[in-house]
């Protein structure tokens, strides 16, 4: 008996055993997340401040590469769940390089995550930062939280720190354990947790309208409406923002996308209906 | 930036028709990115069938327009008559050039018809009075590469007075919307030899 | 700051001197890329410039690159070519170690992000375009900012001239601004896909307006048509003043 019974005991705990160490061996062999690609340097000793002379604009006005900058996003919490609003103008100095970029990148079908600030340095590390969050996913067998997903990204951008990184981001989403969640997440480092927030050059426009209407208890039908008008107001005063507006809605089913409004055709229609913008003839 | 020109934003653009001008401009006026007016005009008359366009800094438009107010009326007084347009640009770039060494920060131009010969006449200056004679069109502003590509593609010579509108027209609308800084509106005036018909655009608003 | 001998034997002067590293040039140029129904046209001038002197009246700038897809990058020449080599080098090894998979437009696209991103603190100084067919058969041109930015669009113009015609393609392509006579400016006129003839048309407008007003633009004009039957190259002369 007591030797059938070890012997079940043994087998049990070797296999634990054996599982452990293979699960530790894969871990050390490969680097299991590997948080960034190579990306290449000038071959100078400052290479920041090579950066900074040939794409900055604010620090030289005619430098060549221009990088595309000015935005107007936002999103925030509510009863019923989260509202993301964002325009699509991309500038280059006073240049309109396109009225149709995409601000809002779909990270899975429950996490979103805005764009302001550069716009490759976003569509690129937010399309990274989706491929972490699948294999998170695939590893522990659970989708990963707001919270973790919103610290990867925070993580990748402060070991770039300095280097001329310019991103302010919203990650948007949605679990179980967390509920609604939103983190800022800027190139800075700064990571936070919030209810509302707006970011880029039309921001001050947009919490203008969204602060004085923002209640907790707004239907779905008003908060999206809200969001809308918020970076609609945004569009009309920042020249920097503008084109068209994308509105989505997290639930706890994931995200809903609730179309894309060109402003050149909203912008009479709720002046109109509002009897709002005044400072506009008709 | 702190470029005077680019401050303020906006622009102007003026075509040559079949016996007829257009001259036309955005409404828009903001402190770099903060739009702050939409009722700005940037074209002003100077009698009947004369008009002068400025863009740039705002100040200087304001002052620039005052000024040659001054000297029209004084033109008037003298001559017992209406000052040609020809006369006009001339004034406008005598006056620049007194300033060669502390520059007014502006984009003119000039539109208008003979006042008896009916013949169009349009021209363009530098900031410090350059005059640059065109028989086709005439661009100023922050949108002027815009208004350049747009004019050149779009404009035939020999236009009637509503083909010209609807061609100055596209010709602004479509630039403005290329350019962060103008826009917010516009005004398009069509001259003919017995009218002068001003209209409003509707645009958009971002 | 660095140490350097006087004419005077036994002086020594500490002098700072000023090394800038400049790697950048500007070799002007503009291109243009339409998507149609079933077709998508990327097209650029053959003019290469350094500063006032045109150093080539037909440097072709508009590369087949394979697998119905064509690419250009314009701006710097040099930084271009490369951007060009290293796409094309990983496009054969994408076919050796795939059995010969074709490579989908989207995956082209998503792929020259990499290699634009790959140089974020380095960048290529170029406006990147390609065009091709996507899975469903329709024209497709993707567009890229200087480190890897990019969007599938109808039309876009990049280089010296683009912002003389990129609001004539919005104007004319995408019929901004236009309206249903008589709508009182309330009706949109409908978009419709354009037919190769008037893509072309507009190509040639477009490009023979930029060489009018921008001194970088001008002497030919080559255009890539791809269609499912392949790619053709079309010439097209411009003025070389």
């Amino acid at each position: 008996m007591n030797t059938i019974a070890s012997q079940f005991t043994q087998s049990a705990s070797s296999r634990l055993q054996s599982e452990y160490a293979d699960a530790q061996r894969d871990f050390s062999n490969a680097p299991q997340l590997n948080l960034a690609p190579t990306i290449e340097l000038p071959p100078i000793s400052q290479p920041t401040e090579f950066l900074r002379a040939h794409t900055d604009d604010a620090s030289n006005p005619d430098c060549k590469i221009k990088i595309a900058h000015g935005t107007t996003t936002l999103a925030f919490r509510f009863q019923g769940g989260i509202v993301v609003a964002v325009d699509s103008r991309a500038t280059a100095g006073n240049w309109i390089a396109s009225q149709t970029v995409n601000k809002v990148i779909r990270i899975n079908p429950f996490l979103l995550g805005t764009m302001a600030g550069g716009a490759a340095d976003c569509q690129y590390w937010e399309t990274w930062l989706g491929t972490q969050c699948r294999l998170h996913e695939l590893r522990e067998k659970e989708r990963i939280s707001v919270a973790a997903a919103s610290k990867i990204l925070g993580n990748l951008v402060y070991q770039y720190k300095g280097m001329g990184l310019s991103m302010g981001t919203m990650v948007c989403g949605y679990t179980k354990k967390e509920g609604p969640a939103i983190y800022y997440v800027d190139s800075d480092g700064t990571r936070m947790k919030g209810d509302l927030f707006c970011v880029g050059s039309g921001q001050t426009f947009a919490y203008g309208v969204l602060d004085s209407e923002y209640k907790w208890d707004l239907s779905v039908e008003e908060a999206l409406y809200l969001g809308k008008r918020s970076i609609l107001a945004a569009t009309h005063r920042d020249a920097y923002s503008g084109g068209s507006i994308n509105l989505y809605h997290v639930t706890e089913n994931g995200w809903i996308y609730h179309g894309n409004h060109n402003v050149g055709d909203i912008f009479y229609d709720i002046k109109e209906k509002e009897q709002s913008f005044n400072n506009v003839d008709a | 930036m702190s470029d005077p020109s680019s401050i303020n934003g906006g622009c102007a653009v003026a075509m040559v028709g079949k016996d007829c001008i257009a001259i036309a401009c955005d409404l828009r006026l903001g402190n770099q990115s903060l739009s702050l007016a939409n009722n700005f005009e940037k074209v002003f008359p100077f009698g009947d069938k004369t008009f002068l366009g400025l863009t740039g800094l705002a100040s200087d438009v304001l002052t620039l327009k005052e000024d040659f107010r001054l000297k029209h009326n004084l033109y008037k007084l003298r001559e017992e008559r209406e000052i040609e347009p020809e006369t006009l640009a001339n004034l406008v770039s005598s006056s620049l050039y007194e300033r060669r060494f502390g520059p007014y920060f502006v984009g003119p131009i000039v539109a208008g018809l003979h006042s008896k010969t009916n013949k169009p006449f349009i021209c363009g200056f530098d900031l410090i009075g350059c005059i640059d004679f065109a028989k086709d069109f005439i661009v100023s502003g922050t949108a002027s590469d815009q208004l350049y590509g747009m004019c050149e593609s779009l404009y035939e010579p020999d236009l009637e007075p509503e083909d010209l509108f609807e061609t100055i027209s596209q010709a602004l609308l479509n630039a403005v919307d290329r350019d962060a800084l103008s826009g917010w509106g516009a005004v398009v005036y069509i001259v003919t030899k017995d009218k002068v018909v001003k209209r409003v655009l509707r645009t958009r608003q971002d | 700051m660095t140490t350097i001998a006087s004419e005077y034997g036994n002086e020594n002067n500490s002098v700072p001197i000023e090394h800038r590293f400049n790697p950048y040039s500007d070799n002007g140029g503009t291109v243009l890329g339409i998507a149609g129904e079933d077709f998508a046209i990327l097209a650029g001038d053959t003019r290469i410039v350094s500063g006032y002197n045109i150093d080539s009246r037909y440097e072709p700038k508009v590369f087949d690159v394979g697998d119905n897809i064509v690419m250009t990058a314009n701006g710097f020449a040099a930084d271009g070519a490369a951007l060009i080599d290293r796409f094309k080098s990983a496009f054969k090894w994408y076919k050796f170690d795939n059995n010969n998979k074709k490579l989908t437009i989207q995956s082209a696209a998503r792929y020259i992000q990499h290699l634009l991103y790959g140089k974020r603190f380095f960048p290529f100084y170029v406006s990147t375009l390609i065009a091709g067919l996507d899975e469903e058969g329709k024209g497709a041109v993707y567009s890229y900012d200087p480190v890897g930015s990019y969007e599938r669009e109808q039309c876009r113009a990049g280089g010296a001239a683009a912002s003389l015609i990129m609001p004539f393609l919005d104007n004319q392509v995408n019929f901004k601004n236009q309206f249903e006579p008589g709508s009182d400016g309330r009706v949109k006129k409908p978009l419709r896909y354009l037919s190769l003839e008037e893509v072309l048309a507009l190509v040639r407008d477009a490009f023979t307006s930029a060489t009018e007003r921008h001194i970088q633009v001008g002497d030919g004009l080559e255009v890539l048509i791809v269609t499912k039957d392949g790619i053709k190259k079309v010439y097209y002369p411009l003025k070389r003043d």
